[in-house]
């Protein structure tokens, strides 16, 4: 018999003990793989819309609450190509409004001279050259069953699909390019922008050329990667701090059942631990058997957690608002978080019983009834 | 190391804060490779006794020297448990969702046994109490006399050299307890051990080399009691 079989012949004393408090704790786990997949997925979509056709930089109004909420005018945007250090300026406006089905659809007006210098990964047709014409993303081409030559109706504006797109970020993919200037008149935000994506001079620094444009006007902001991004936009924030307090909640709610589990099966056989000590085991290997036992349950726990998690996040998706931004991103990170979480609960639940019972007597734990 | 194996003076041991006191300044010396009986009325702390020399509870004062270990001196009495003493209870106290063989492999771990040695070893010291074809059962499924064999094998998982046994056949028939005793001689005249057996059996006692008796906390003189048995009924051996 290895130790390693003696914690597994405990836990099988009390199969639906065990099995029960794994449940519970793979809920918790569920919870941390569903929340951290999708804020991942929020990162990882919010960070596509910092960059437009190999820029470096998104520039925008510091401040806002929102990117949406950003706002210029069009010629501070287009006058940022004046400097120096910057090799193009190509101002964007951010327009969300609901098209087909989708309830975000998220439409770039960008003007026609720029989408055609730094035009997205095209997949079909070509870059549009006229006003009434989009490039929409091959995602939103597919929920609205339309192709190059169709139409498609942005803010009750007709346009012909020139060409389609595909960067691999749902939400971007949903959306389209639109001529600026349409789009301007399609939303009512005539002469304005949300800002400019900027790609900075041969050579120089990203960071630096954006600490220089916001050294020159205070009221801008320049983003160049999602950690960034808080300045601009407190969703992300919102979604990590969601994220941290959910995991926060699923390791205390499961600390406190590991630890209730622990303290009944660590109690009911006290006397057995006096056995145990009373044979030569040393008051740590109680702790390590104890422990064991503990880790065990929350490794079951996650496996499962895993497994559920997954089928939260599909089930999340199939709301049409959350399945139109975003794809779940189950990355190497997330799996590791909720591995901590796991081990974490293990840990701390089983402290206070495995501690307690290790500082017993021999001979107090043999006369326990 | 001196031919004595156990020495224990002037022991102290009260509970509920002093109301009752189980041992009032008990002295034993057990010589290396002797077996002594101890008697004496029920509550007179013989168990008690038992338990301080096993380190499993701490005396209030005295000393107490096994094989040239001063309990009182060392921390972590883990390794002393584990190897100098094997102890057999009243009860037998094996682990009730252990084999006949994991309970005897129990101790083991402690003085870093590999697995299969473990398990070997384990067999033998079954063989050994005669139930070589029950180290697959767990206590359940074994009778009072077998569990208590057991529990025997497990007190010298790690060859100690001195054995602590508390009314190992109390619980037990005449015939049962007289095969448990007829191991607890074979295995002290084959392995050397020391024995210090509880028992309210005359006819258990009688097999010792020397009875010792206890009252009221203290171990009586040798002088006070003859060594002899009274006229009472010998079981045959
Ligand atoms: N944990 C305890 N708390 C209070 N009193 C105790 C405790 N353990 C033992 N005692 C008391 O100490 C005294 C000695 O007990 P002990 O078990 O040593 O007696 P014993 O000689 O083994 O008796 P028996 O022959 O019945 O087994 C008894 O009066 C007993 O009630
Ligand atoms: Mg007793």
């Amino acid at each position: 018999m290895t130790f390693g079989a003696l914690i597994l012949k405990n836990l099988l004393r009390h199969r639906v003990r065990t099995l029960l408090t794994a449940v519970g704790i793979a809920i918790g786990i569920m919870t941390v793989i569903a929340l951290g997949a999708v804020a991942t997925g929020a990162r990882q979509a919010a960070g596509g819309m910092l960059q437009s056709g190999g820029s470096d930089l998104l520039v925008a109004q510091k401040g806002a609450s929102d990117l949406t909420f950003s706002s210029m005018p069009t010629r501070q945007a287009a006058r940022l190509d004046r400097r120096g250090d910057v090799a193009w300026a190509h101002p964007v406006l951010l327009d969300v409004s609901k098209v087909g089905s989708n309830p975000y659809f998220v439409a770039f007006g960008m003007r026609l001279a720029d989408l055609a210098e730094a035009p997205p990964p095209l997949v079909a047709g070509r870059v549009p050259r006229r006003a009434d014409q989009v490039l929409l993303g091959d995602r939103g081409a597919r929920d609205l069953g339309v192709g190059v030559g169709g139409t498609v109706e942005i803010q009750r504006t007709r346009f012909r699909v020139a060409g389609l797109f595909h960067v691999g970020t749902t939400w971007q993919d949903g959306g389209a390019y639109v001529p600026l200037v349409s789009l301007q008149r399609a939303a009512r935000k005539p002469g304005v922008v949300t800002g400019a994506y900027v790609r900075v001079a041969a050579g120089r620094d990203a960071g630096a050329v954006g600490e220089a444009i916001e050294a020159a006007d205070p009221q801008l902001v320049a983003i160049a990667d999602v950690d960034d991004m808080a300045e601009v936009d407190q969703g992300i924030e919102a979604i990590d701090g969601l994220n941290l307090a959910i995991s926060l909640l699923a390791v205390g709610i499961g600390a406190i059942g590991v630890m209730n589990t622990m303290v009944m099966s660590v109690f009911e056989r006290t006397r057995e631990i006096g056995i145990l000590r009373a044979v030569g085991w040393r008051g740590r290997r109680v702790v390590r058997m104890i422990v064991g036992e503990s880790i065990a349950v929350c490794l079951i726990a996650f496996v499962v957690g895993l497994g559920l998690g997954a089928l939260a996040t599909e089930a999340v998706t199939l709301v049409p608002a959350i399945g139109a931004v975003l794809e779940p991103a189950y990355t190497v990170a997330v799996m590791v978080r909720a591995l901590v979480v796991a081990l974490v609960v293990a840990l701390v639940g089983a402290a206070y019983p495995a501690i307690r019972a290790a500082r017993l007597l021999p001979m107090e734990a043999l006369r326990h009834e | 190391m001196s031919e004595i194996a156990v020495e224990v003076r002037g022991l102290v041991k009260s509970y509920e804060g002093g109301r009752i006191r189980a041992l009032r300044g008990a002295d034993l010396k057990v010589a290396r490779g002797e077996f002594v009986a101890l008697m004496g009325p029920s509550g007179c702390g013989k168990s008690t006794l038992l338990h301080v020399i096993a380190a499993l509870d701490r005396p209030d004062a005295g000393h107490v020297h096994v094989m040239g270990v001063d309990t009182d001196a060392v921390r972590d009495l883990s390794a002393y448990r584990a190897r100098t003493v094997g102890l057999v209870f009243q009860l037998h106290n094996l682990l009730p969702a252990l084999t006949a063989s994991e309970n005897v492999q129990v101790p083991m771990f402690e003085t870093g046994t590999g697995r299969r040695e473990r398990r070997r070893r384990a067999d033998d010291l079954l063989a050994l109490v005669g139930l070589a074809d029950r180290t697959h059962n767990r206590p359940g499924e074994l009778s009072g006399g077998e569990r208590q064999r057991v529990a025997i094998a497990r007190a010298l998982a790690n060859d100690p050299p001195v054995l602590l046994a508390d009314e190992p056949t109390g619980s037990l028939d005449s015939k049962a307890g007289g095969r448990v005793m007829d191991l607890i001689e074979r295995l002290r005249t084959e392995r050397g051990l020391t024995v210090l057996l509880v028992t309210h059996d005359p006819g258990v006692a009688a097999r010792a080399d020397r009875t010792v008796h206890m009252l009221d906390g203290r171990v009586l003189a040798p002088a006070a009691v003859p060594n002899v048995p009274l006229a009472l009924p010998v079981m045959p051996s």
